[in-house]
């Protein structure tokens, strides 16, 4: 269970980006979606549970324990694959078991094992720049994936890629989340048509402060069909709740002025 | 491959052949002027075929090779010492702060100064020695590969860094397997950068001092008013630096950037 406790963040010398008095309880397993005008502090509530960040306010709590810094129980899918040029997929995949102390046999037999279930079995031993976009989110998930880790972070993971690929890889992350129903996944996107897509429950941000809006519970059929009735009637009331506050940001930008 | 290879072969011919023009240019500017104007006076106008002939004087008595080979022993252990004090001075101007903040800007200024400045001291610390040259050569090297080191680190893209934190990777694992494999490229600019500086503080010092090298060989061709010998150390120096330059540095650093698809 991931618990935030009226955490804020703030950043000397500026107003923007900053969050304030978060308060979010995630249970196991859940798959969570954080949407929001960008700009609002999405990325950085993602980097204050993975440790990257330390909240000015408030504490974060992982099962109970608060969380200090960044760890493997923490894995995070960043937007850019963030794969190491000098050692080629497997070796990629198989440096985060590495940096967990788990014997070589062990790593590589994972590392197959989730190379194969994100259909890269035949590109092991490619070097990470003769891999496509899509190729290289496949390979960084399969990475994360590996290091079994309680909660999935993942900000905007397939936003620079095309929208084929994008669909493909949504199938699969869906169909791998609900094969091993106890990960629980926290993702930042800005398309609310992912967040309908993947989220339990999606959780809207307000622009400055960066606020909880509401939080929208999305209890849908899986998997789900983007066209769909209720998935279209879903996306709709989720884009309305967004676009209020990219229109009340942008009105606050035009007064200043 | 195939192709590639043949537009090697083609650069490799046309810059054989525009050196060979340069040759020709050279030896119709020198009977131009020494034998048909006689406004140069022949000692000290060097020409083509006079380099070919202390060429084949100086290799016939064995004096090139052994000098060559000399200043190529003395350039590489200078060379040696240098990366080992760089990588350290290197790593510590990064890592604490406060030398980052005072001791970078007093290495950035001992940078700018040429090594033939400090021929004075190692001669009165040293003598006419060996040692005076090396001290010579590593401080005309080492400044440099320590600049190189720490602007390696810094460039090091964070998102390597803050995926292997979140990975669980601590202090020794994060320098270890990531800061310093994503560093060699840079280091290996370095090196190569450091290595042409330890050879021209090499030749500062070898000028000034009394041993036998390439340098040497040179101020004996001053001294016996023997203008092609001086002509001919000097192609041999620019000779050995290009070879070593293009042979070892810039084919390593090509392998790696190729294997690193950033070529």
């Amino acid at each position: 269970m991931l618990e935030l406790r009226n955490v804020g963040k703030t950043y000397p010398h500026t107003v923007k980006r900053t969050l304030k008095d978060i308060n979010l309880t995630i249970e196991e397993g859940e798959f969570i979606c954080i949407v929001g005008p960008s700009g609002c502090g999405k990325t950085t509530l993602l980097n204050l549970v993975a440790g990257l960040e330390e909240p000015t306010k408030g504490e974060i709590f992982l099962d109970g324990i608060p969380v200090k810094g960044p760890g493997a129980d923490r894995v995070v899918m960043f937007q850019e694959a963030a794969l190491y040029p000098w050692l080629n997929v497997l070796d990629n995949v198989m440096l985060g078991m590495e940096f967990l102390g788990i014997p070589k046999e062990e790593r590589k037999n994972r590392a197959l094992k989730y190379l194969k279930m994100v259909h890269l079995s035949q590109f092991t031993e490619y070097p990470i720049h003769q891999l496509s976009g899509g190729m290289r989110q496949r390979a960084a998930l399969a990475r994360a994936l590996s290091m079994d880790s309680k909660i999935l972070l993942m900000d905007e993971p397939f936003s620079a890629l095309d929208k084929q690929t994008t669909n493909m890889l949504r199938g699969e992350l869906e169909q791998i989340w609900m094969n091993d129903h106890s990960k629980t996944v926290l993702f930042v996107t800005h398309s609310a048509e992912e967040a309908v897509y993947f989220a339990d429950r999606i959780v809207v941000l307000s622009e400055n402060p960066g606020q909880i809006k509401e939080i929208i519970s999305c209890d849908l059929k899986r998997p789900r069909q983007i066209d769909q009735e209720e998935f279209v009637h879903m996306r709709h009331r989720l884009l309305e709740s967004v676009k209020k506050e990219v229109e009340k940001f942008a009105k606050e930008e035009y007064d200043k002025n | 491959m195939q192709k590639k290879s043949t537009t090697k072969i083609k650069k490799g011919l046309e810059l054989a052949l525009f050196l060979f023009l340069l040759v020709v240019l050279w030896q119709i500017l020198y009977m131009l002027f020494v034998d048909v104007f006689k406004i140069w006076k022949p000692y000290s106008a060097p020409s083509p075929a006079g380099v070919a002939f202390s060429f084949a004087s100086l290799l016939k008595s064995g004096v090139l090779l052994s000098a060559l080979l000399k200043s190529l022993g003395r350039g590489v252990a200078g060379f040696a010492i240098s990366v080992i004090a760089g990588l350290i001075l290197g790593i510590l101007i990064h890592h604490f702060s406060y030398l980052n903040r005072n001791l970078k800007p007093v290495i950035m200024g001992m940078q700018t100064l040429p090594s033939i400045c400090w021929v004075p001291f190692a001669i009165l610390w040293f003598g006419l020695n060996n040692s005076a040259i090396l001290f010579v050569v590593v401080m005309g090297s080492a400044f440099s590969i320590a600049l190189g080191v720490d602007d390696g680190i810094k460039n090091v893209p964070p998102l390597y860094i803050k995926a292997a934190k979140t990975m669980g990777a601590g202090q020794g694992d994060l320098y270890l397997k990531v800061i310093l494999p994503a560093c060699v490229p840079s280091f290996l600019a370095a090196l190569r950068q450091g290595w042409s500086f330890a050879w021209r503080a090499l030749m500062s010092g070898e000028v000034m001092s009394s041993t036998i090298g390439l340098g040497q060989t040179l101020i004996i061709g001053r001294d016996m008013a023997d203008i092609n010998q001086v002509m001919l150390v000097m192609l041999v120096i620019i000779f050995a630096g290009v070879v070593i330059d293009k042979c070892i540095f810039t084919a390593l650093e090509n392998r790696v950037l190729r294997k690193r698809g950033l070529m």
